[in-house]
């Protein structure tokens, strides 16, 4: 009996063959895109869908229960026809010099309308009407003590919170799309389709400045050194810093995201991690990615964050990032093209994307009421078994039981060595790196000498692609390189580390790569690259 | 039906699979209906080790090299002898196989514990009056570790790797090696008892007496 509680005991381990082990929900929206970046308040997420809306088809925010899935409440708007691109915006209660207000859902549409919700049961609270030209609102509100911002279509709006009571209006000269709005000290900040910045103070004056030809699609971010403005241009995107050219990237920016020190851009073409220090911001690391919608910050229990940006491709999915360089793609089974940000809590993930499809991931941590986990129960229970042989060797070590100590050290050993061996082999492997020379191919183009380069063998066909530069690891160089030549990667998080799964999505008996002509023995991300490496993939 | 070279040798189309799975197959069902032994009753325990084998081959797949084959191996080559060990081998290596993935590695693995069941039956951990040996036993479980590696490790060649290459691969094998040894102890010190009893079922009880290095039990 006792060697089958131990079977089960060992059966108990299998959760660390998993990195990460979670639980997750669906539910797909018949019609629309998801393009805004799903909510997660206490227990519920909130999401909003947009869309061309014809016949009887209407965009709507729903809010779903975060463990089970089950829908709350859906509100419909039977006016707004065109795409709603202004995310959602949750007010806790308060109040002001304007009135006393309760927690708000407050959301924005494209037809000028701008509604509060009870978030707990989606009940109307008020409601107000903007300016509309053509379109309504599709932008970023913001939020100014006791008011909501609201940038529209040609102007900009302040309502209060209580009442939704217009407090303040402007006009502009110059028509704005997604043009989300800065509050800062000095008032309220927005761009629009011609290159213009405005800025409004409170009591209702304003100044603007034209930056260039090109076009403001997101609030501007305040920096120490001014406002920061990624201009949409016709031959990429100019990034200004206080009005003065910082640098040019490419096509259709995405939304800028701040973080202490560090302001993160996107583009068509790459991923951006700015560092302002005490003279100037400048660009500290540079990584290929496509994304053109809005980034979020996952903060980590350990104190550190990741950075989530959603990839603007048919094959979707979202790249995490460290503040420097990319750590690794999630991917879901409904990846499509997507410019949503993830949604986080401290336990839970919501996914949007264009096929209409929220995905809600509840970490193990959060899974349960009692915030307990599996994976966190095993690994006490290892710890624990660990230490109880570690006690049993010494006491039947003492009590001269002989039989006993060999059965106890055994353990012992199993628990510790299996505990051990990811982290050893890794080093293991770093004690006989070979110094084994790229294979360059005359074929290839001179500029992709002393670049990094990458073939991807698939159905006997080789993808290749070169002149890659900056990746640190094979993971990094592998997914630079699936960007490039549009192919779709998947991994699995196993007892080892990252395990790439398939590319476009074949698997066959696995996949394994040599680096300049050698087969590595670390993972994808263990293993280290040079400047020139050539990374070779093939079936397995 | 060999199609291609891969990590683990030559990729083998679905065909291929079901040809070599079929000659094993029917490999281990000649070998068990040529008995040479003159032991009774040996069938059934041999099949409900076999049955153990895998299932805990599966479960613990996600462990690396831990796992109670190769003990079992060991200990059936050594109370069964080589011909019905290869049989258990094969039978365990297949049935397993199916669920965890089968390709080229699976006929390497065949070899590999067949040949620890080689020197098993030839340097027995059971002494001359059937009983267990725990010393052996332990000593076989470490042994058994470089010789099931190394014949493995094979079937990655593909050509194009040169010996000190396959060197350098089984010499960063070596932490799974250990994993591989420290699970074949404690499989060895925890279940070889055990195992040993379904061994020695259909033998008269006078002689079911399983002798651990400083205790004796009686079942």
């Amino acid at each position: 009996m006792k060697r089958v509680v131990l079977l089960l005991l060992l059966v108990l381990l299998l959760p660390f063959t998993k990195a990460e082990s979670n639980y997750s929900w669906e539910h797909e929206f018949e019609n629309g895109y998801i393009t805004t970046q799903p909510l997660i308040i206490e227990n519920s997420v909130y999401v909003r869908t947009s869309g061309f809306w014809i016949g009887d088809e209407r965009p709507q925010v729903s809010a779903f229960d975060l463990v089970s899935g089950d829908e709350q409440w859906t509100f419909r708007s039977e006016t707004t026809l065109q795409h709603d691109m202004s995310p959602l915006l949750f007010v806790e209660s308060g109040s002001g010099a304007c009135g006393t207000w309760q927690d708000l859902l407050i959301i924005a549409w494209a037809d000028g309308k701008v509604t509060a919700l009870n978030p707990s049961n989606g009940a109307f609270v008020w409601e107000a009407q903007t300016e509309v030209n053509v379109l309504g609102i599709t932008g970023k509100l913001g939020l100014d003590e006791d008011r909501v911002v609201v940038p529209t279509r040609q102007g900009l709006s302040a309502l209060c919170l209580e009442t939704g009571e217009r407090l303040l209006r402007v006009e502009f000269q110059d028509v704005g799309w997604r043009n989300g709005v800065l509050i800062s000290e000095s008032g309220y900040h927005v761009g629009t389709e011609t290159g213009v910045l405005y800025s409004v103070n409170r009591d209702g004056t304003m100044s603007n400045i034209s930056l260039g030809e090109g076009k403001i699609r997101h609030a501007p971010i305040e920096t120490q050194h001014g406002l920061l403005v990624h201009l949409q241009t016709s031959t990429g995107s100019t990034l200004y810093l206080n009005n003065s050219i910082l640098g040019n990237y490419g096509f259709s920016p995405a939304l800028p995201l701040q973080y202490e020190d560090r302001i993160f851009l996107a583009t068509s073409e790459e991923w951006v991690s700015l560092r302002c220090d005490a003279t100037t911001c400048f660009e500290d690391s540079k990584s290929p990615f496509h994304s053109n919608g809005e980034m979020s910050i996952h903060n980590l229990d350990n104190g550190s964050i990741e950075i989530w940006i959603p990839s603007n491709t048919p094959d979707g999915g979202w790249g995490v990032f460290n503040q420097t360089s990319q750590l690794r793609m999630h991917t879901t089974k409904f990846d499509t093209y997507t410019t949503a940000a993830p949604g986080f809590s401290s336990g839970a993930m919501a996914l949007g994307n264009d096929m209409g499809i929220l995905q809600v991931t509840l970490f193990e941590s959060d899974k349960s009421a009692e915030k307990t986990s599996s994976f966190s129960f095993a690994e006490i229970l290892h710890y624990a078994l660990l230490l109880s042989s570690y006690l049993l060797c010494c006491i039947f070590f003492a009590t001269k039981n002989k039989p006993r100590f060999w059965k106890a050290l055994t353990l012992f050993l199993l628990l510790l060595t299996v505990a051990a061996v990811p982290e050893v082999s890794t080093k293991w492997s770093t004690l006989i790196e070979q110094d084994s020379r790229a294979t360059w191919n005359e074929a290839w183009p001179e500029e992709w000498k002393d670049t990094q380069i990458v073939i991807i063998e698939i159905d006997g066909k080789e993808n290749i692609i070169g002149g890659l530069n900056g990746n640190s690891n094979v993971y990094e160089l592998t997914q630079a390189a699936s960007e490039s030549l549009g192919i779709s990667t998947e991994y699995e998080d196993q007892y080892l580390g990252l395990y790439l799964r398939s590319f476009n999505g074949t698997e066959g008996d696995g996949w394994e790569f040599t680096l300049d002509g050698t087969r590595s023995n670390t993972g994808i991300v263990d293993t280290a690259i040079n400047s020139d490496s050539i990374l070779h993939w093939r079936p397995a | 039906m060999l199609s291609g070279l891969g990590t683990h040798g030559p990729h083998v189309s679905s065909l291929g699979l079901l040809a070599i799975n079929s000659l094993l197959f029917t490999s281990a069902i000649w070998l068990l209906m040529r008995p040479n032994n003159s032991q009774k009753g040996w069938l059934w325990s041999l099949f409900l080790l076999a049955i153990i084998a895998s299932g805990a081959r599966i479960l613990l797949s996600g462990l690396p090299n831990i796992m109670p084959v190769t003990i079992l191996v060991i200990m059936v080559a050594s109370k069964y002898g080589l011909q019905r060990s290869i049989a258990f081998v094969i039978l365990v290596t297949v049935s397993s196989n199916a669920v965890l993935g089968d390709g080229w590695w699976t006929l390497f693995q065949v070899l590999a514990w067949s040949s620890i069941a080689a020197v098993s039956a030839f340097f027995s951990v059971h002494n001359n009056d059937g009983i267990l040996n725990m010393k052996r036993l332990s000593f076989a479980a470490i042994w058994s570790v470089p010789l099931f590696s190394i014949i493995v490790s094979l079937s990655i060649l593909d050509g194009t790797m040169g010996i000190l290459e396959f060197g350098l691969y089984l010499f960063n094998g070596i932490p799974f090696d250990a994993l591989h040894m420290i699970g074949n102890i404690f499989f060895a010190v925890w279940s070889g008892a055990w195992f040993e009893r379904i061994l020695s079922l259909q033998t008269p009880s006078q002689q079911r007496i399983v002798r651990e290095d400083q205790h004796v039990s009686i079942v």
